[in-house]
C-alpha cells in the first residue's frame, strides 16, 4: 500500500483526547461499542427477568440474596466510578501524578468489587445454588457474571493504560484511551445499578 | 490551562456545516477549577442508592410500587452517571453518541419489555 498519510487534523481549542481527528473518531466509535453492549445486558435482563421465579427445587431470590456483601460490592463501584471521574479531571488538568494516583486506586477498588462478588458466587455454590439447579440460577449467574467478566478485562485493560500514561506521558493516544476507558468504566457502573435494583433489591421484595 | 478547555465551534468546520436542527447535537465543554461537579455526582449516587435500599428494607410500599420507585431511582441514577461523569456533550464534532443511545434506549426497553410482556402469555410467569 502506497497512500499518502494524511497530516494530522490537530484542533487546539479541545482537550487532548479529542484533538487529534482520528483519535477522537475512536472516541465516538467507543460510545457505538458500548450500545451493542447494553443490547447483550438487556437481553441477559430480558431472561433474568423471565426466569427470576421459576426457581424448581432450588432457592428463591428472597433466601439466597444476603444483602451486606451487596451493599460492598455497590459502594466500592460507585466509589470507584468517582476516583476515575477524578482520574479523567486530573487528565484535563495535564496533572499525570494525579491521573496515575486516582487510576491505581480505581483498579484497587475494582479488584475489591470482584473479590467480594467472587467470594460471594463461592458462598452460594457452596450452599448448593449452583447455575444447573434452576432457571432462576442460570440466569442470575449469566447476567451477574457477565458483568463481572467485564469488570475484570476492565482491570486488566486499565494496567495496560496505566504502563502506556508511565512510559509515553499524557499524548493524543493515551488520553484517548484513558477517556474510553473511563466511559466503559462508567457504563460498567450503571449496570451494576440495574443488577443491584433489579436481581438484588428486587429479590428481597416479598 | 484554562486555554486548553476552552471550546469555540467556530473553529470547528464539522460543527458549522450543520443547521439549526442538529443544535442540541453541538459539542459542550465543562470546565471546573475544582471537581465540586465530580464530588456532588457522587455524593448523589450512594443517596440514590440508600434511598432505593432503605425504601425496600422498611417495605414502606406494595410490591409492585416499590419496584416501580426503585427502578425510577435506577434510571435517575444513570442520567446522573452520564450527565456527570461521562460527558455525554463532548465530543470533536457533534456529539453522535446522544442519537446511539437514544435508540438503544429505545431498543433495550422494548427488548426487556416485550419480553416480560409475551412470557405472560400461557406460562408460569406472572
Amino acid at each position: 500500500m502506497n497512500l499518502p498519510v494524511e497530516e494530522p487534523k490537530l484542533n487546539p481549542h479541545v482537550p487532548t483526547e479529542f484533538s487529534d481527528e482520528k483519535e477522537s473518531v475512536k472516541i465516538t466509535g467507543f460510545w457505538m461499542f458500548l450500545v451493542t453492549d447494553v443490547l447483550i445486558f438487556a437481553s441477559l435482563f430480558s431472561s433474568y427477568a423471565v426466569f427470576k421465579n421459576q426457581v424448581a427445587q432450588g432457592p428463591t431470590a428472597n433466601q439466597l440474596f444476603t444483602l451486606g456483601p451487596v451493599i460492598l460490592e455497590t459502594v466500592l463501584l460507585l466509589t470507584s466510578s468517582f476516583t476515575i471521574g477524578l482520574a479523567i479531571y486530573a487528565m484535563r488538568k495535564q496533572n499525570k501524578a494525579a491521573l496515575m494516583t486516582w487510576l491505581i486506586l480505581t483498579l484497587l477498588l475494582g479488584a475489591g468489587f470482584v473479590t467480594a462478588e467472587v467470594h460471594d458466587f463461592v458462598t452460594f455454590v457452596s450452599a448448593g445454588a449452583t447455575w444447573h439447579k434452576s432457571a432462576f440460577l442460570s440466569g442470575f449467574y449469566i447476567l451477574v457474571g457477565t458483568h463481572g467478566a467485564h469488570v475484570t478485562f476492565g482491570i486488566i485493560w486499565a494496567l495496560t493504560i496505566l504502563i502506556q500514561v508511565a512510559r509515553r506521558g499524557l499524548t493524543a493516544v493515551t488520553t484517548r484511551k484513558l477517556f474510553t476507558f473511563s466511559l466503559y468504566w462508567h457504563f460498567l457502573d450503571i449496570v451494576w445499578i440495574f443488577i443491584f435494583t433489579f436481581v438484588y433489591l428486587n429479590g428481597k421484595i416479598v | 490551562m484554562s486555554q486548553r478547555l476552552e471550546f469555540r465551534p467556530e473553529a470547528d468546520d464539522a460543527v458549522n456545516d450543520e443547521g439549526e436542527a442538529l443544535r442540541f447535537m453541538r459539542p459542550h465543554f465543562g470546565e471546573e477549577k475544582f471537581p465540586w461537579v465530580q464530588i456532588w455526582g457522587y455524593v448523589g449516587s450512594l443517596v440514590l442508592t440508600f434511598a432505593a435500599l432503605i425504601l425496600v428494607v422498611d417495605h414502606v410500599l406494595p410490591p409492585l410500587a416499590l419496584l416501580s420507585v426503585i427502578l425510577t431511582l435506577a434510571v435517575g441514577q444513570a442520567a446522573l452517571q452520564l450527565g456527570v461523569f461521562m460527558h455525554i456533550r463532548e465530543s470533536r464534532g457533534l456529539a453522535w453518541q446522544m442519537i446511539f443511545l437514544g435508540m438503544v434506549l429505545l431498543m433495550g426497553v422494548g427488548m426487556v419489555g416485550m419480553s416480560i410482556w409475551i412470557m405472560t402469555f400461557k406460562s408460569g410467569v406472572s
